[in-house]
């Protein structure tokens, strides 16, 4: 009895098990094949985080390696956060993305503040060469920095220009923030500290991408975006002054990997020819061109080099 | 600092998370129970009415989870900002396979057994209830299961629209570029999720067995 079961158990699983072995080789064959045919063409890896801008910027990156150069580029965008993208580009699963230097500087270097933008990317630019062997390129010309946004109606019937004016009514708003703003040394804690204000309330903790629906549904009155974010104008909200200069510079830049730069040094060309060339206006209507009227990044990054003549 | 040190040091955080994770996996999973199963038996006999339902199901597995947070939140009553549309998005997610198990496993009770219960004089809800659940039951149980411990890992999601739970120590870890804070929300889950399996896997034998 006992012998035919086991018998009958072997039957079974002998074929199975080769033919698991069989799929297993097969795997390991494609992904080997696979990667050979990677290295024959020499590629460049443009990484991003998970937001327009960074999809915008990445695509910028591309578009100039590919016209500047015989390398093919393969688009790793919406990489999720500043971390996986630091992560992806030491490791070298990636060779640049689009960084901003006031991020580098304390979320990645967890270096303390500084207000002066020369400063900090003459920092960032030093510390970064040292740790991970990687280049910050010259800037790209906008600063991307935390932005406080209230509904444009309650601008209006309010009169809020600046942050300090949101003082009187903050008692009686919601706020609503991303996990990064709360938890960076120039976030939250630091921010209501300086401005005195006090909100009805813990703030809101959601994710970057459902803050301004929430904002636009009332359902928070206040909520920290980027400045260069597309949805502002097109949902008609109000970006206010950050009147007491408490931000530190998020300059966008470049980082390249310096492996990549040293191998293929007209890479460092075509991307520092972007150097200055987009100004924070241009920087939204990209973002609103993706965002609010739904175009194809590369449609929109195609327009822009042929506008900068790029 | 290891993610155990950080754990012990912030063990306040990390058990009132937990419990936050466990009531939103409850809430979800209690109300895709009382939809699911009812729905899965009431579409036994409806072969047609079934593909359309079970299609359905599968269509909203695949919206992302943010798309439908996005969704939810200017949906009165049961959207807006906080527990309940994680919970709502959370159900959605939870009801499938315990739709499809229930269906499945009624369905697939030897006919000739419900025959001989007809036989012995038994209404069609006696024998739904004293014949096909309880031979269905292994295969209703494996479907729970399979819900459950998805459930204890999406829940990780509802972090991201202000619902609290163990994603919270991911998100904040993700945007802090540190490890540590990650895990402090990734083990847990996952130790959540083992218990829960083991749990309903105890059940599912046992119930088998019978």
């Amino acid at each position: 009895m006992n012998s035919s079961h086991t018998s009958v158990r072997r039957g079974v699983s002998l074929p199975a098990t080769g033919s698991l072995l069989l799929c297993v080789f097969a795997f390991l064959f494609m992904l080997a094949a696979g990667g050979c045919g990677k290295r024959a063409v020499e590629t460049i890896v443009v990484g991003s985080k998970n937001f327009t801008e960074q999809i915008v910027l990445a695509e910028l990156f591309a578009q100039e390696i590919e016209a500047h150069s015989a390398l093919r580029v393969e688009r790793r965008l919406n990489l999720g956060g500043t971390f996986i993208c630091h992560d992806a580009l030491v490791s070298g699963k990636i060779d640049l993305y689009p960084e901003y230097t006031g991020t580098a500087l304390t979320a990645v270097l967890n270096d303390p503040l500084q207000k002066d933008p020369a400063e900090v990317l003459h920092h960032v630019q030093e510390e970064y060469r040292a740790r991970f062997n990687v280049e910050v390129m010259r800037p790209l010309g906008f600063n991307n920095t935390f932005a406080m946004i209230v509904r444009g109606e309650d601008a209006d019937r309010l009169h809020l220009r600046r942050i300090s004016d949101v003082a009187p009514y903050a008692p009686k708003w919601r706020a609503g923030f991303g996990y990064e703003f709360m938890e960076r040394p120039d976030g939250y804690r630091g921010w209501i500290t300086a401005y005195g204000l006090h909100f009805a309330g813990e703030p809101r903790i959601l994710d970057l991408g459902l803050l301004y629906r929430a904002l636009a549904d009332k359902q928070v009155d206040l909520v920290a975006g980027n400045s260069t974010d597309g949805v502002i104008a097109s949902l008609h909200m109000v970006v206010l002054e950050d009147d007491l200069h408490y931000f530190p510079p998020y300059e966008a830049v470049p980082l390249v990997r310096r492996a990549t730069l040293e191998k293929h040094p007209e890479v460092r060309d075509a991307i520092g020819m972007l150097a200055g060339k987009i100004s924070v206006d241009e920087m939204r209507q990209m973002n609103y061109a993706v965002d609010g009227e739904h175009r194809d990044p590369a449609d929109v990054v195609r327009e822009f080099r042929k506008a900068k003549g790029l | 600092m290891n993610w155990y040190e950080f754990m012990l040091r912030n063990r306040s955080e990390v058990f009132e998370r937990t419990l936050e994770h466990i009531g939103l996996v409850g809430a979800s999973m209690a109300i895709s129970l009382v939809i699911g199963l009812p729905l899965g038996i009431a579409l036994v006999r409806r072969a047609k009415l079934q593909r359309w339902v079970i299609g359905a199901a599968n269509v909203v597995q695949t919206i992302p989870s943010l798309a439908l947070f996005g969704f939810l939140i200017p949906v009165p009553w049961i959207g807006g900002v906080g527990a309940s549309t994680a919970i709502v998005a959370l159900s959605l997610y939870a009801i499938l396979p315990i739709l499809r198990n229930t269906c499945t496993g009624i369905a697939e009770v030897d006919p000739a057994v419900i025959e001989s219960a007809r036989g012995m004089g038994m209404t069609p809800r006696q024998v739904l209830w004293q014949v096909q659940l309880p031979l269905a039951a292994p295969v209703l149980l494996a479907g729970i299961r399979v819900s459950t411990a998805m459930c204890i890992g999406i829940t990780t999601i509802a972090a991201a629209i202000g619902a609290g739970g163990l994603g919270v120590f991911i998100f904040r870890g993700l945007a802090m570029v540190n490890n540590q804070v990650i895990l402090a929300g990734a083990i847990p889950a996952a130790c959540l999720a083992i218990a829960a399996d083991s749990g309903l896997g105890y059940f599912q034998r046992s119930s088998a067995r019978r």
